[in-house]
């Protein structure tokens, strides 16, 4: 029981370093065909002679062919060197190492606050009961889907809010929408509206027979929304100037910086996949509680 | 931000642009020009106690230097193959020894910042007003004052005034702009014209202009023989009654009025009429005359019929212009071409193409039929141009690298760009160059638009600042800012 436990759990983390690595292939060859790439803007600069232009043009000679460079970079990587970045010419663990606080801070912080804010709006509206609730509450988040992160992140900059609670306005509707309509199915089951006519504890109710029902579900989404908010981050902090991993792989893409882009594809992969995979587990937990 | 940290031998005054004593406290070139000795300022430190002499200039040249560095200040000093020299007599005294002359050598020192020879924190030790006491890749550096700097007032209190520069790296226009309104950040260089304008309409007293810079726009067609083009349009842009035509039908005023919002000048040629010395001040911008453009085109065998223009094999006279996406200025410059050409019954095609995919096609594929692009100026001499008028250089860019020059204007501008390159006199030197912006004016293988004003925006907060059209505009006399918390935050 135990060693197929194990079995079970060595099987999903392979299965996520082979999409990471997937991930990071797809990653180099999007960006290795990607009209521009191997060009460097210095190339224009008029005092730069013959030499040192060609020098400039060779120094990406390994980039051109993405296999050996894909080949190469995992050689690297097995070492612990994530490579060197052309745009920055820093050490890309130095570049992610600095950077990545300030996404983690902004996704956290977002989230905690998209969850606290939208699930309870969710539990009201489905709870209440009361028509102008869920109507008010769709309508908040009908309008915060329909507004670009781009445009909210700048509205943030003219009212002087901090910027990074714009990721939280973009999860925010989701997390709503969906969970309303699973507690809303979950909270329409004959066997709770049977219970709620008895008379039975509201509470115990909404724990027991609504919410547990669909707890596996709920933590998919949450799996879910950590790869929304990590995505929103990169309009966000390229717009508002926070220098985290959005506005790094912003200037990364502009820059067709191949080593940086790389790593960034793997570990938005890799976050989104063990933050999916962590809410798996949780679920499955609970699908043998509900059981 | 190297101007804010780095310690040069002789810095180019930014409103005289004259060269001025700075560690080196002289200079003599002799050896036909070859070779430069300097006598240096004595008992400066860098800014973290180790002393400044000789030593640290030789082996700042030898890195400068090294081949495989490839810098565009080291290859400013490449005149020729072979090695540079440096001998020191004495701690205050260096001797540089350069292969071949080269023309205006004092000035090129204005770009090299001295680096410590024996100092353990190697380039983060500084000769400048400022060290770099914080730096965040793509988002901030933060300096401090240097401890150490020479420079005194009159009244002997040691410069700078402002204790610490916060430089910030912003990616975006609108944010910058709310900053400085809201006094979050002290000035702003090199502000668009919109955004000026917006500057003036909220606070006069903010906006600068300090008049037309050394920046230019303009426009080229792909002119490469083994280009994918069609034969007749690569006639078309071969012939120069064609480029005279385009560029007469363009209205370079309107330009400068509508799209740049008055802070910008119709241009002339490859010197801007900024830079003092070198600008061919015989030469005017081309005028806006349609009527002349169509009589130069009907020389050429075009015809205009039914508002289309024609060429004498009947192929309609219709080309594209890519330009870099996201610059408004160049868009809008786009836009108002297409009119005005299509006012002579050229259709024109603006294509937008981020910077990347533009670099590569007009360096690469050659798979483009017009380019409007600018060209940022910082340095005076035209030997820094040489990699732009060169045929064989990779940098000319209507039709690079070419193994000799395919027509005669380009071998007549080689030889006046070789002359002036190895001649020490400034009077021939500058013959030299007037000769060649009168062919450059005459053949337009670069159709000039216009010229951009040095525009910024400083905080009432900021004192002394007086800014100029050479880079830095702003803090050019750093030494001399003071605010009024004494730190200065710049983007």
């Amino acid at each position: 029981m135990k060693r197929a436990g194990v079995l079970q759990l060595g099987q999903h983390v392979g299965k996520i370093v082979l999409i990471v690595l997937l991930g990071g292939t797809l990653g180099a060859a999007l960006v290795r065909f990607s009209p521009g790439f191997g060009v460097d803007e210095r190339e224009l600069d008029s005092r730069l002679n013959e030499q040192s232009i060609r020098a400039l043009r060779q120094r990406q000679v390994e980039e051109n062919n993405f296999a050996v460079f894909y080949v190469h970079y995992l050689g690297r990587l097995l070492r612990g060197d994530l490579g060197m970045s052309r745009t920055f010419e820093r050490p890309v663990s130095e570049l992610l190492k600095e950077r990545f606080p300030e996404t983690a801070k902004s996704v956290g912080l977002s989230l905690a606050l998209a969850w606290t804010l939208g699930f309870s709006l969710a539990i009201l509206a489905v709870m209440s009961r009361h028509w102008t609730i869920d109507l008010g509450a769709s309508l908040l988040a009908g309008l915060l889907m329909c507004l670009p992160a781009a445009a909210m992140a700048l509205l943030f900059v003219l009212a002087r809010a901090p910027a990074r609670l714009v990721l939280a306005l973009v999860v925010l509707p989701q997390i709503f929408r969906y969970s309303r309509n699973l507690l809303a199915r979950s909270a329409a089951q004959p066997h709770v509206l049977m219970a709620q006519a008895k008379g039975l504890n509201t509470l115990r109710i909404f724990f027991c027979h609504i919410l547990l029902p669909v707890a596996p579900q709920v933590l998919a989404l949450a799996g879910i929304s950590v790869s929304l908010a990590l995505t929103a981050a990169i309009p966000v902090e390229a717009l508002c100037d926070l220098p985290g991993i959005g506005q790094l792989a912003w200037k990364a893409a502009l820059a067709r910086d191949l080593p940086l882009l790389v790593n960034l594809t793997m570990i938005v992969t890799l976050v989104t996949l063990l933050a999916n995979s962590a809410c798996d587990l949780l679920g499955q937990r609970f699908r043998g509680h509900a059981a | 931000m190297r101007y804010l940290t780095g310690g040069v031998l002789i810095r180019v005054d930014r409103l005289t642009q004259a060269a001025g004593p700075e560690l080196a406290i002289s200079w003599k070139i002799s050896n036909g020009g070859k070779t430069i000795t300097f006598k240096l300022r004595e008992g400066i430190h860098f800014s973290d106690g180790s002393p400044f002499s000789a030593d640290d200039v030789a082996y700042t040249m030898q890195l400068l230097m090294d081949p495989s560095v490839h810098s565009p200040t080291g290859d400013s000093f490449r005149s020729d193959e072979g090695k540079v020299e440096t001998r020191v007599p004495a701690p205050n005294r260096i001797a540089i020894t350069f292969p071949a002359p080269i023309a205006g050598l004092d000035k090129l020192f204005d770009q090299v910042a001295i680096m410590s020879a024996k100092s353990p924190k190697k380039e983060m030790a500084v000769l400048g007003p400022y060290y770099v006491a914080e730096y965040k890749a793509g988002s901030y550096v933060q300096l401090q004052r240097n401890p150490n700097y020479w420079r005194h007032d009159a009244a002997g209190r040691q410069l700078p005034y402002i204790d610490s520069v916060h430089l910030d790296i912003q990616q975006n226009r609108d944010t910058e702009m709310l900053r400085l309104v809201r006094g979050e950040i002290d000035f702003i260089s090199s502000l668009d014209a919109e955004y000026f304008d917006k500057v003036t309409s909220q606070n006069p007293a903010l906006a600068h202009d300090a008049g037309v810079s050394l920046d230019s726009e303009q426009m080229w067609f792909n002119q490469v023989k083994n280009s994918p083009l069609p034969g007749y349009k690569k006639a078309w842009f071969a012939s120069t009654s064609f480029r005279r035509a385009v560029s007469e039908a363009i209205n370079r005023e309107d330009l400068a009025r509508i799209v740049f919002h008055g802070h910008a000048q119709p241009a002339v040629g490859p010197i801007s009429p900024a830079n003092k010395f070198w600008f061919n001040a015989k030469l005017q911008a081309h005028p806006f005359d349609q009527k002349s453009a169509l009589r130069r085109l009907a020389q050429e065998g075009f015809q205009l019929r039914d508002g289309v223009l024609r060429d004498r094999d009947g192929h309609t006279v219709e080309f594209s212009v890519i330009t870099n996406a996201g610059n408004k200025y160049r868009e809008r410059m786009a836009t108002m071409v297409q009119q005005d050409l299509a006012e002579i019954g050229i259709k024109l095609n603006i294509v937008t193409l981020d910077f990347p995919s533009l670099i590569e096609r007009i360096t690469r594929t050659f798979d483009y039929e017009a380019c409007l692009l600018g060209l940022f100026n910082n340095d005076l001499d035209p030997n820094s141009q040489m990699n732009v008028w060169l045929s064989s250089a990779e940098n000319h860019q209507w039709n690079p690298s070419q193994k000799t020059p395919q027509t005669e204007w380009e071998a007549e501008i080689d030889k006046l760009m070789r002359a002036q390159a190895s001649t020490l006199d400034d009077k021939k030197r500058k013959s030299y160059v007037d000769k060649m912006q009168e062919i450059a004016w005459e053949q337009e293988p670069f159709i000039y638009l216009v010229n951009r004003n040095a525009l910024s925006a400083i905080s009432a907060s900021l004192r002394n600042a007086h800014p100029v059209v050479l880079r830095p505009q702003v803090y050019w006399n750093i030494d001399e800012l003071s605010v009024g918390g004494e730190v200065a935050r710049k983007h």
